[in-house]
């Protein structure tokens, strides 16, 4: 048997890192048959089940089952829904860039593909209109960065945080969402940290 | 028992009211300042003998070149249930690519910290300002503050020493010298109720100073903790009795004093790397210290948050922990060593940040850097640093929009007389990145 040495630490770190302007260039030369026309019941140009499926493979898989690419082939759709589907092709075209491949993203990339973010971006902007705004080509991209569990070259953990909550409604509305959710447990803990502080603490074998 | 008992020793036993009785009305006992209990109720109990158990069962360690396998479930469950990392987002992939936190973190808001998934009735709160200057308000909980008690038991069987303290005998004494310090008595419930005190050697605590050591060779502890201030006072009270083990904190244990106090007390003293954040990280045994806790995972950061390869120094980075009302996850300490492999086992050599720092008055008396945090403790202040440069003059410099100058400078007067030359900068920069931070310097 052979033993590999532990991947060296400037390795792992490039792994975790895509260079954020290959990316946004790589939407803004979204090709044509990207905005086709997705697939409902029976008509429609793209299956878009279809290219999540390679796109998945793509990634490193796993492979999906039947069951998880319903949702990409619906019988009936709104307009709401099919701007959901356009933009699912769309991310499959961006997740379709080399550096993304053989990466066991599979999973990860299935739940933004299928999750709550994508479908939010979906009501706000469609996919043309998403390819030809600077602003949201990078919404998509850190967004998608973030579900894939990456981060853009050049930005630490902090930083690549930060510039999403800047760039991107979805994740404004998130955060919002969560203060307010979070609210009333941190008013809560904060007063009984509050109350806890004007009591004496509990002893200690020893001073830290 | 009195009201305040019920709630400081909701277990209290005979024994252990007749201990507490015995500590405060003791002919040689100093006088206490504060009401402390152990607050550990009989769940409280079941989870410290669990704590002890799962300490001698499971080594501090992980694979090197890989991550400890608890890892993923804790973070999993700090990124559902603790605010401050869901709001985060998606918890990256690497662990790498995680953002750290540093103690300005933490001292903004605290509760930030604390899971959904924890109920808050038995929340306690340690406020501290440790060597770094910025007020901490640790939440905690009795079984993590009581948790110190198995730790050291079981850190000390390392050097083979066995602690056997139960009803009737005195466990630890945590012993300071300070001017002012929170001093009191308390028992130590899964020790049989064994007494434990928190003291302060100054003399002006003491009704005579001579009862000092009175006091404390009747009680004829098992053990000493204390800082290496204390320990210097320790070595001159002439005690007859003689301890297992001498434990030192808070600050660097310098090779002299450990072999003066070895020689002088004829029993292991050994340094312990702790801090309030995460209790008890290391010891220090043959030139290195090892690490403690089980679920506690260490590495070492450039300043610019990236992982340096073993036997590179860095700062000292910390996720894991005992205290499950604080969870942390890549916690800058703001400590530097390097990380380097022994008999398999992650240690810390190298380890800088504790320095031990004596300050002089006009008058020619030693003020410790604990004197400066008392006085300051209740000013309003993010961070602060003192500095003493040869000629005596004290620099404060501070952070924190409400702090008033007047009377941070009768704070500070009041430790060091009316005629310490003393200078206020109000600043928000306290060390360049990458260096560590030191609050109290004397030149």
């Amino acid at each position: 048997m052979i033993l590999l040495p532990p991947p060296s630490p400037l390795l792992r770190h490039y792994n975790s890192l895509m260079q954020l302007e290959t990316l946004l260039r790589r939407i803004a030369e979204t090709p044509p048959e990207f905005f086709e026309a997705p697939f409902v019941g029976r008509s429609g140009m793209v299956h878009v089940g279809a290219v999540v499926h390679d796109t998945l493979i793509e990634l490193g898989g796993p492979e999906p089952a039947i069951e998880q690419l319903r949702d990409f082939a619906p019988a009936k759709a709104d307009e709401q829904e099919r701007r959901r589907l356009r933009l699912a092709l769309l991310t499959c075209w961006l997740l379709g860039e080399r550096g993304f491949r053989s990466r066991d993203l599979g999973a990860r990339a299935l739940a933004f593909l299928t999750g709550s973010e994508l479908r939010e971006l979906a009501g706000l902007v469609d996919a043309p209109k998403l390819v030809a705004d600077p602003d949201r080509r990078e919404e998509l991209t850190r967004l998608t960065l973030r579900a894939l569990g990456l981060r853009p070259a050049g930005e630490t953990a902090a930083q690549a945080q930060d510039r999403l909550a800047t760039v991107s409604s979805v994740e404004a509305a998130r955060l919002f969402r969560e203060s307010q959710a979070a609210e009333q447990r941190a008013r809560e803990v904060r007063e009984a940290m509050a109350r806890k502080a004007a009591q004496e603490a509990a002893d200690k074998a020893y001073r830290e | 028992m009195t009201d305040s008992d019920a709630e400081h020793f909701p277990l209290l036993t005979d024994a252990g009211r007749a201990m507490l009785k015995r500590l405060r009305e003791h002919p040689h006992a100093p006088r206490y300042t504060m009401e402390c209990g152990n607050r550990v109720t009989a769940d409280d109990l079941r989870r410290l003998q669990a704590f002890e158990h799962f300490l001698r069962e499971t080594p501090p360690d992980w694979p090197e070149g890989a991550l400890p396998t608890w890892l993923d479930a804790y973070l999993e469950h700090a990124y559902a249930q603790v605010p401050a990392y869901r709001r985060r987002g998606p918890r990256p992939t690497r662990f790498e690519d995680i953002a750290t936190i540093d103690r300005g973190d933490l001292s903004r808001a605290p509760w930030d910290y604390v899971p959904d998934d924890v109920a808050l009735d038995g929340l306690i709160v340690h406020k501290t300002t440790g060597t770094t200057g910025q007020i901490l308000r640790v939440p905690t909980h009795p079984v993590v503050s009581s948790g110190s008690f198995p730790l050291l038991k079981v850190v000390l069987e390392r050097f083979g020493v066995t602690l056997t303290a139960g009803a009737g005998q005195v466990g630890v004494v945590l012993v300071g010298w300070q001017r002012k310090a929170f001093t009191y008595p308390s028992v130590t419930p899964q020790w049989g109720d064994a007494g434990h005190l928190k003291l302060n050697l100054h003399p002006d605590d003491w009704r005579d100073p001579a009862d000092r050591a009175r006091f404390l060779d009747d009680l004829y502890p098992e053990v000493y903790t204390g800082d290496p201030v204390a320990f210097e006072v320790l070595l001159d009270l002439g005690l007859k009795t003689r301890p297992k083990a001498l434990i030192s904190t808070a600050t660097t244990l310098l090779p002299g004093l450990r072999t003066r106090l070895e020689a002088a007390f004829g029993c292991p003293v050994v340094d312990l790397y702790s801090l309030n954040e995460c209790n008890a990280v290391a010891v220090a045994r043959a030139g290195a210290f090892e690490l403690i806790q089980p679920r506690l995972y260490v590495e070492i950061l450039d300043p610019h948050g990236e992982p340096l390869p073993d036997g590179e120094r860095g700062e000292v980075v910390l996720t894991g922990g005992f205290n499950f009302m604080w969870p942390l996850v890549r916690y800058r300490t703001n400590d530097y060593a390097r990380r380097i492999w022994r008999d398999g086992r992650p240690v810390l050599v190298d380890l800088e940040g504790r320095a031990p720092v004596l300050f002089r008055t006009p008058a020619g008396e030693l003020r410790s850097g604990l004197d400066v945090t008392f006085a300051l403790k209740h000013m309003p202040l993010a961070q602060f640093t003192l500095h003493q440069a040869s000629d005596g003059v004290l620099t404060l410099r501070y952070s924190g929009a409400m702090a008033r100058p007047d009377q941070l400078r009768a704070a500070l007067l009041e430790v060091f007389g009316p005629d310490q030359a003393l200078e206020l900068v109000e600043t928000d920069l306290f060390a360049a990145p990458g260096e560590k931070m030191k609050q109290y310097i004397a030149d």
